[in-house]
């Protein structure tokens, strides 16, 4: 077990593409730190540079006290799990097993008691003498967990390794490495695309967009006050309402209603470059039917009325997709057209542009498809955005 | 099978249009003529040389033997040293095969593999190495040989035919379509690269091993010009210079040489015979022909 420092981590290729920009991370003692972000944000590229598999530009990695820029993967004493496992083909499962501790020639004995205990607790006991083309998705990825667990290392690198499972082994798969790797207690960095897994598995998850650390926190700190736009619309399914207001004497004016300033908003566009226009965000469970008792109805706050275009039924809620009356978009109030946005990482905000709303309704709700319904939110649950530089301004210092 | 079944399988075949219908005994046809044609000269080759040598040269050609004879063999076994050939045949073909594959495939691998200054030119210079005719060679191989006084020995029948770019060229793309992943994981496992290449990427190129191997194997076996060269001494030659020796310069000797190209060719039939998968695959895989 140690702790892992990435000082200014900087990947540069050849051609001059900037991969990893000056990445800074402390991943502490048996801490599972995910690294998250879209396709081509530098997450994978980062975890290759811990593994030693890429070489560093610039910045310095730390393994406890020891500079290991400059060490092979093999020195390194970490062990990776790849996304398509990488399992060597021609050995049996205990080959596969022994294969890292044959090469830090380890007593057999040792070797195969470490291969029987990881066996066991992987539920692979009886599968140990077949060859991976021998076994389900799910069992190779067990495989490929026992060969990083049987090493006993200082630290798992795992790099996307439930995204080729189908969703329900995935699931499973998720709370079993929870499950383990609380066990093991081994300091864990864990790439994902995928933001439910970041949510549930990370102790801290870390957001990169374009080779650039967005924010690092607790699942629940992004979740609840994310730093920037990209982090506000990265994280959460469906994703957080982004919507331009602008500021209309003592209230702020939205698409969904005039919001009035009070102090909180009055602090936030104070901190704003111009006062002009803001983007503000709204998490869909965070709009309200007005119609129902019990979930604050017919209280204070904003209400508006809107038509919902398409209702999808969840099982245990609606998602309520409404047309917005009138919108202008958020990426092109930050002075971005689309392809920019998205090339910039703020794409879920450029995806927000279609002038579309998305409210989690109960199923006690009676909202119909193509039919009207009022909904109602706190102006308290607003994050306020500045456009031009992505920074949320509500509640800095929460 | 119900009669129902029966009965809907047998409209499913008359649905079939005519031409689907027809066409593999087309296939079929075909193939045969073509495998006929192929082996219509091993077939004369064997004919001729079970014949006694005034039967070779009559006129019409027939395939009828008159007098079945053996005599062609045994004139090659009687008058040569065909079993030292055999030997000698057969250690120079194993080792340049065991040679070339062993080299091949390591320099196959660092080109996929490592990453590495001028490692285009280099891999340009190898290949380019396959525009080089082998003639052309021979002469300078010749002087240099003789220089450390190095022919009539197994390390000029052997040395100079083991550098393979083709070889080098058909390793290095089965090791590009090999994952790295396995490499890495491997690396990341505390391997060496010598581990990764032996370990993991050469168990899993079976099948370019064996094509290699066996391309090498056939082309040492057959390969005259530079055996020839540099082996003067009856007991250093191969079977292909050996047999050459066999054959008088003047008179009627079809039947001998037909002997002889029979008893030269016969361990690549083995070869093929034992190896026969593997050779197919390695033709699909790699493209040799």
């Amino acid at each position: 077990m140690s702790e892992l420092t990435l000082k200014g981590l900087t990947k540069r290729y050849d051609d001059g593409t900037l991969a990893v920009d000056g990445l800074d991370l402390e991943i502490g003692d048996g801490e599972m730190m995910i690294l998250v972000g879209p396709s081509g944000c530098g997450k994978t590229t980062a975890l290759r540079m811990i593994a030693g598999l890429e070489e560093i530009t610039d910045g310095e990695l730390w393994l406890d006290d020891q500079m290991v820029n400059e060490l092979a993967p093999k020195s390194r004493d970490m062990a990776m799990v790849f996304q398509n496992y990488a399992l060597y083909p021609h050995m049996t499962v205990r080959q596969n097993m022994s294969f890292g501790l044959e090469q830090a020639k380890l007593e057999k004995g040792e070797i195969a008691r470490r291969v029987a205990e990881a066996a066991a607790t992987l539920d692979l006991t009886e599968h140990l003498d077949r060859k991976p083309a021998q076994l389900s998705g799910g069992q190779r990825q067990r495989v490929a967990m026992g060969r990083a667990i049987v090493r006993e290392p200082k630290a798992f690198l795992m790099d996307e390794p439930l995204s080729n499972l189908d969703a329900k082994l995935r699931t499973q798969m998720r709370t079993e490495l929870a499950r383990i790797q609380g066990d093991l207690g081994t300091t864990t960095v864990y790439v994902t695309h995928d933001q439910i897994e970041a949510m549930t598995l990370g102790d801290r998850v870390a957001v990169m967009s374009a080779g650039v650390l967005q924010q690092v926190g607790s699942p629940q700190e992004l979740y609840a006050r994310p730093e920037n736009l990209f982090v506000a619309g990265f994280m959460g399914s469906p994703a957080i309402n982004l919507l331009p207001a602008r500021v209309e004497g003592e209230s702020l004016q939205t698409p969904i209603g005039e919001v009035p300033l009070d102090g909180r908003l009055r602090d936030a566009l104070g901190r704003a470059e111009r006062r002009d226009g803001v983007v503000v965000g709204l998490r869909p469970e965070h709009l309200l039917d007005d119609g129902l008792n019990g979930h604050g109805g017919n209280g204070g706050g904003v209400t508006f009325t809107g038509d919902v275009t398409v209702l999808e039924a969840m099982g245990a809620e609606y998602y309520a997709y409404l047309e917005l009356p009138e919108h202008t978009a958020v990426g092109e109030m930050a002075g971005m057209d689309r392809t920019t946005a998205a090339e910039a990482g703020v794409d879920p905000v450029a995806r927000r542009d279609s002038g579309q709303l998305v409210a989690r309704l109960p199923l006690d709700s009676r909202v119909r498809e193509r039919g009207p319904i009022t909904l109602r939110f706190d102006p308290a649950r607003l994050h306020v955005f500045d456009p031009h530089s992505g920074r949320r301004l509500t509640d800095p210092d929460r | 099978m119900s009669a129902a079944a029966v009965r809907s399988s047998t409209a499913g075949r008359r649905s079939r249009p005519l031409s689907q219908r027809v066409f593999p005994h087309v296939i079929t046809g075909v193939m045969i003529a073509l495998a006929l044609l192929w082996l219509a000269p091993v077939l004369w080759a064997i004919d001729t040389a079970v014949k006694a040598e005034p039967d070779t040269i009559k006129i019409p050609a027939t395939w009828a033997i008159p007098h079945l004879t053996f005599s062609a063999f045994s004139t090659d076994f009687s008058a040569s040293d065909i079993g030292r050939w055999y030997i000698n045949s057969a250690i120079v073909s194993l080792l340049v095969t065991v040679f070339t594959v062993i080299t091949a495939s390591m320099a196959g691998y660092a080109l996929s593999r490592q990453r590495f200054r001028g490692q285009n030119l280099l891999y340009g210079a190898i290949l380019a190495g396959i525009m080089i005719p082998p003639q052309a060679l021979m002469v300078p191989l010749f002087r240099e040989f003789q220089a450390i006084h190095g022919l009539n020995t197994y390390w000029a029948l052997v040395l100079p035919q083991v550098p393979s770019p083709v070889a080098v060229f058909i390793f290095k793309k089965f090791f590009d379509g090999q994952p790295p992943e396995l490499d890495q994981a491997a690396r990341m496992d505390g391997a060496s690269w010598w581990t990764c290449y032996r370990r993991i990427a050469l168990p899993l190129s079976r099948s370019a091993v064996a094509a290699v191997s066996i391309f090498t194997f056939v082309w040492t076996w057959n390969n005259f010009l530079w055996p020839f060269l540099s082996s003067t001494n009856t007991p250093m030659m191969t079977i292909p210079v050996g047999l050459g020796t066999v054959i008088p310069g003047e008179g009627i000797t079809n039947a001998l040489v037909m002997a002889s190209a029979i008893l030269g060719a016969l361990p690549l039939v083995v070869v093929f015979l034992f190896g026969q998968r593997q050779i197919v695959e390695g033709v699909a895989g790699t493209g040799l022909k």
